[in-house]
């Protein structure tokens, strides 16, 4: 230990310590005690030790393992969906011309701008029997039986909702680092007669691979932690407390009062997060560090 | 050639069809504020006849009183004051970050970065216990102090600052300025872009943060307009769809004016540049 950076040490954690003592009031903190709570029982004000039983209950708990059908549904469809079309369109707008691809963009991001508890509401309204736009058209082509909002359909329309807010936005981002690749590769590519399709598939995406993997990542943790579009949904048709994790989480502590059974799940929940995150983690750390 | 020309127009068509689909629901919701109840059953896409979009204005800047306004000031007060405490206390960090050499710095950032990603789903119920206990349940404070934390802005101010160059640096050092004075004279200018974007990115956050209310506050002159519009009922309880569909119009409308108006520092930040 020197001196010098004793000093220096004392002067960074004077900046530090704002950020420091918020952090970990309002997210260490509650991270261990959510921990702590979890082992323990509650009813009412009384709560007693229990060790691992909330664990080992939602680990046989059937309701618990449904509630991730959503998340995984939208992992295993509409995230590589929504990446897949995302990609195309951001090398669709790196060929047009500066105002139409500008046009474009924008109108692609701006549902992104909508908060997931207002495009909850617009949708299941336009989706809603009693409401939707669409209902005169069905009923024109002889479906006037069917129905749209219905609890078979509504996986569908979840991801036509989520498609709906992120995939612009995920195609700017991978536009965004499209523009970042040395113009010399493609051109280069492009002498040697290739199409541009072929030097988009070629060249391009594979340079794209950590941005997509990382939006990856992202989309994945997102599918897990879904609450707010089927929160919406649900005054329109009937779901059950469990239709996603965060739903079970949420209901089982503030309707069914099993408030350290839900911590317990939060627990689980920000595990599976962390472990989804790794390999984002591991990179981030390895440019800041070296 | 042709073939090619061909391509284009079938290539055109699929994005003009798109942007539709993008579009839509901001058209639907727009006409709606123009209907009123049965108007809506009707479902035309076209504005309501008569247009009502005045009285719909009016019914809910007189709904219980005038809690909408209640709403939207809440709003602003949690986005503004949350958004702007959290980038400032980052800037702090990512400045010591920048100049100091200090003991703990590897295990700080890991700390940071390891907690970048923890779940709202997992930190709110413990919170919901904590501020039990300090009698904030229900407390605009109880909104605000999460709302100071934003790690993963945390992180991104880290490598912004890690962006400016030396130079910057040495001439104010060899002066002999003050470390506070180098922060807020040298160090801060250089930062206002990424500041400006962080400060965005967090404001619309927590004006779209529905949870944290949602489990913290039960008082309705309390909450956040994105929570208050989903509680709007009649006096029986019912929901009254063109009552929810004007306010939504309102929750969004700061938004997009925000978005269209800074639309070059809504840059997405989710991975540092290096």
């Amino acid at each position: 230990m020197n001196r010098r950076k004793i000093k220096t040490s004392i002067k960074a954690y004077i900046f530090l310590a704002p950020f420091l003592i918020l952090f970990i009031a309002m997210v260490v903190y509650p991270i261990f005690l959510g921990a702590k709570l979890s082992l323990y029982g509650m009813r009412g004000a009384r709560t007693w030790y229990v060790g691992l039983d909330n664990y080992i209950r939602i680990f046989q708990d059937p309701k618990f393992w449904s509630s991730f059908k959503i998340p995984l549904f939208l992992l295993l469809i509409q995230v590589p969906l929504m990446l897949f079309i995302a990609t195309i369109f951001a090398i669709l707008f790196e060929r047009m011309s500066k105002r139409g691809g500008a046009i474009y963009r924008f109108i692609y991001y701006l549902p992104y701008t909508i908060p997931g508890i207002v495009s909850g509401i617009v949708w299941s309204y336009i989706f809603s029997d009693s409401m939707s736009p669409f209902r005169p058209l069905l009923d024109l082509l002889g479906y006037s039986g069917l129905k749209i909002m219905t609890r078979q359909n509504l996986p569908l329309l979840l991801l036509f909702i989520i498609l709906w807010a992120f995939t612009g936005y995920t195609a700017f981002i991978i536009y965004s680092s499209l523009l970042s690749i040395p113009r010399e590769l493609t051109e280069a590519a492009q002498l040697d007669g290739a199409s541009f399709w072929q030097t988009a598939f070629k060249i391009k995406i594979p340079l794209l691979k950590d941005v997509i993997l990382t939006l990856f990542i992202f989309n994945a943790i997102g599918s897990i932690q879904v609450f707010n579009e089927p929160w919406m949904l649900q005054n329109l048709v009937v779901l059950p407390n469990n239709y996603t994790p965060a739903m079970y989480i949420y209901n089982s502590a503030f309707s069914s009062g099993r408030f350290t059974y839900a911590a317990a799940m939060g627990i689980i929940l920000a595990i599976i997060t962390f472990l989804i995150s790794l390999y984002f983690l591991k990179t981030a750390s390895r440019q800041m560090l070296n | 050639m042709k073939k090619r020309k061909n391509k284009n127009i079938i290539i055109s068509f699929i994005l003009i069809g798109l942007s539709i689909y993008f579009i839509f629901p901001f058209y639907w919701l727009i006409i709606s504020t123009t209907k009123n109840v049965s108007q809506l059953f009707h479902k035309s896409l076209l504005p309501g006849k008569p247009n009502h979009f005045i009285e719909n204005i009016q019914s809910i800047f007189s709904y219980e009183n005038g809690i909408f306004f209640k709403w939207l000031g809440n709003s602003f007060l949690y986005a503004i004051v949350g958004a702007f405490l959290a980038i400032f206390i980052a800037c702090l960090v990512g400045y010591a970050f920048r100049r100091y050499d200090f003991y703990g710095k590897r295990i700080v950032f890991i700390l940071i970065l390891g907690f970048s990603m923890v779940p709202v789903y997992a930190t709110t119920l413990p919170l919901f216990m904590f501020f039990k206990d300090l009698a904030l349940i229900n407390t605009r404070l109880a909104i605000l102090l999460p709302s100071f934390v934003n790690v993963f802005s945390v992180y991104l101010m880290v490598s912004y600052w890690n962006q400016i160059p030396d130079e910057v640096f040495s001439a104010a050092e060899i002066d002999g300025a003050s470390d506070w004075l180098i922060f807020y004279k040298i160090g801060l200018p250089n930062i206002i872009p990424g500041f400006i974007t962080l400060f965005l990115l967090h404001f619309v956050t927590i004006w779209n943060n529905f949870f944290l209310p949602l489990v913290l506050l039960n008082t309705r002159t309390k909450m956040p307009l994105i929570l208050g519009i989903t509680t709007i009922t009649d006096s029986q309880g019912h929901p009254v769809y063109n009552l929810t569909l004007t306010a939504s119009l309102f929750t969004i409308l700061p938004l997009l004016i925000l978005f269209i108006s800074l639309q070059k520092y809504f840059k997405p930040q989710f991975y540092s540049s290096k």
